[in-house]
């Protein structure tokens, strides 16, 4: 099956561990990924926030680029590219005037007929678990996790839809098919503050705290994440909760399509599991799943 | 909440705000599960539900020096709580396009120069340089050093590349120019209407 990927900004830079876990379980899985041509930023919060007409018209941009590959299906493992993508070529369907001004502004047409969907939705719904289970060498047994949404996969309700914006269960059942123990806990979409990682780090501690403290209370091995920026303000915010808190805490933050990898017998440094502030490996190497 | 019986100017904030965000902000009930349930709201930053209440007042000065939607991070988790379905974030750029349209200084500066800067990286290279944009803005926040240890621990590791800092790479003209076309059609000229 061959697909249009969309990586996204992080993917390319900070959040590399991503982009090649995601490139190799899709390859195992019997997945091509082309990269769409071309591509640029889907504007971010910051153009949703300053300016709609130029985050529609980024949008639309790489809407027409992903037009161009013939491919029907989108795959995009940034959870915020994803919905801005969608939710443009919601809006650009139904806002005729909007669409008139987007296509006036990037000169070029928009059908809007791609069916986009998030990494975690395609491989949960579309490859579907018994392709993902056949592929399973080393199950996951022995680790318990945490799956951790985050906002924009799930929310709001009527906009991404391939899950429940309140208690999702996609990634639960992805984790179980690789034989993880999947824990329960209310934080499922709670947020980490999002892109005030830089202007607002405190924001980010306050909330993530609240994050990191319930998930080790429950007993997690690791947080999962389907979200680069999850992943960092998770990752990279635990010293100064561990200062917050009065208690040392290295809760080991990884990404979904990681998991995948170690299961499908891969090594740990090959998924880039070595590249987390917080070592994973010394977990992972009690469970025996790295060496 | 709201009062038809505001004068001219009031009323019509709230309708404008209304229109261009296409939120029908008439039918919220001041419930409060939006502030109740929002990750950014705090004993300084008041809320949807407060914003809201602003807005239906006509209290526009007061609602474009709000903190809330500089704040805002669009989660949707408001959105999605929401009994009318009010849609925060579309309200969020209405504010933010009208306050600088209006010449209001940015309340929140280190947000706004935040997202000033990313914007700027898009326009330029076509992708945001993430390493850049945070050196470029903690030079400009004059606090230079500010996670260095976090990042020299992340290049130890071979996570990021101190390149990354540097390097902006090749110029891309098609993104330059769909902000300058998007900058020719003029502000406040993006009204929702779904």
């Amino acid at each position: 099956m061959k697909v249009s990927y969309y990586p996204g900004c992080s993917l390319e830079e900070t959040a590399r561990p991503y982009d090649v876990s995601a490139q190799k379980v899709c390859r195992r899985l019997e997945i091509e990924l082309e990269e769409v041509p071309d591509w640029c930023c889907c504007g971010s919060s910051p153009a949703l926030k300053m300016d709609r007409l130029l985050s529609a018209s980024l949008a639309a941009r790489n809407l027409v680029q992903m037009e161009k590959q013939q491919l029907d299906q989108v795959v995009i493992p940034c959870p915020f590219c994803y919905r801005r993508l969608l939710s443009a070529q919601t809006e650009l369907g139904t806002d005729t005037s909007l669409k008139a001004r987007v296509e006036d502004v990037i000169e070029s047409k928009v059908r809007g007929e791609l069916n986009i969907h998030s990494l975690l939705g395609f491989l949960r719904y579309q490859v579907g678990l018994e392709a993902i289970r056949a592929q399973v060498a080393r199950p996951l047994h022995q680790l318990r996790v945490l799956p951790y949404y985050g906002c924009y996969l799930v929310k709001p309700g009527g906009v991404t839809r391939f899950d429940d914006p309140e208690n999702p269960v996609s990634l639960d059942e992805l984790l179980a098919a690789l034989g993880a123990e999947v824990l329960d806990w209310d934080f499922k979409t709670e947020c980490c503050g999002a892109g005030l990682a830089l202007s607002k780090t405190e924001t980010v501690v306050a909330l993530t705290r609240r994050l990191v403290r319930e998930a080790v209370r429950r007993g997690a091995d690791a947080l999962v994440v389907a979200c680069q920026l999850c992943q960092s303000n998770l990752d990279l915010r635990q010293d100064e909760i561990s200062q917050a808190e009065g208690q040392s805490y290295a809760l080991p933050i990884v990404y979904f399509t990681q998991l995948m990898g170690l299961a499908f017998g891969m090594s740990a440094a090959e998924l880039g599991l070595k590249h987390h502030l917080v070592n994973p490996l010394p977990m992972l190497k009690e469970k025996r799943l790295a060496s | 909440m709201y009062r038809l019986k505001g004068t001219p100017e009031e009323r019509h904030f709230m309708t404008d705000v209304i229109h261009r965000s296409g939120q029908n902000l008439l039918e919220c009930l001041q419930c409060g599960r939006c502030t109740a349930s929002c990750p950014i709201s705090s004993s300084t930053v008041g809320g949807p539900r407060r914003l809201i209440a602003q807005i239906l007042c006509g209290m526009r000065e007061d609602a474009l020096r709000d903190p809330t939607w500089w704040y805002c991070v669009s989660c949707g988790t408001c959105a999605s709580r929401c009994p009318v379905e009010i849609n925060m974030y579309h309200v969020a750029t209405t504010l933010c396009e009208m306050a600088e349209k209006a010449g209001i200084e940015p309340i929140e500066p280190s947000i706004h120069l935040f997202e000033d800067l990313f914007l700027r990286s898009v326009r330029r290279y076509g992708r945001v340089r993430e390493l850049k944009t945070v050196m470029r803005y903690n030079l400009q926040m004059r606090q230079p050093f500010k996670d260095a240890g976090k990042g020299l621990r992340l290049i130890l590791k071979g996570a990021i590349s101190p390149l990354g800092m540097m390097r902006g790479g090749r110029k891309d003209e098609v993104i330059e120019r769909i902000f300058a076309r998007r900058a020719a059609v003029g502000q406040g000229e993006t009204d929702h209407e779904g």
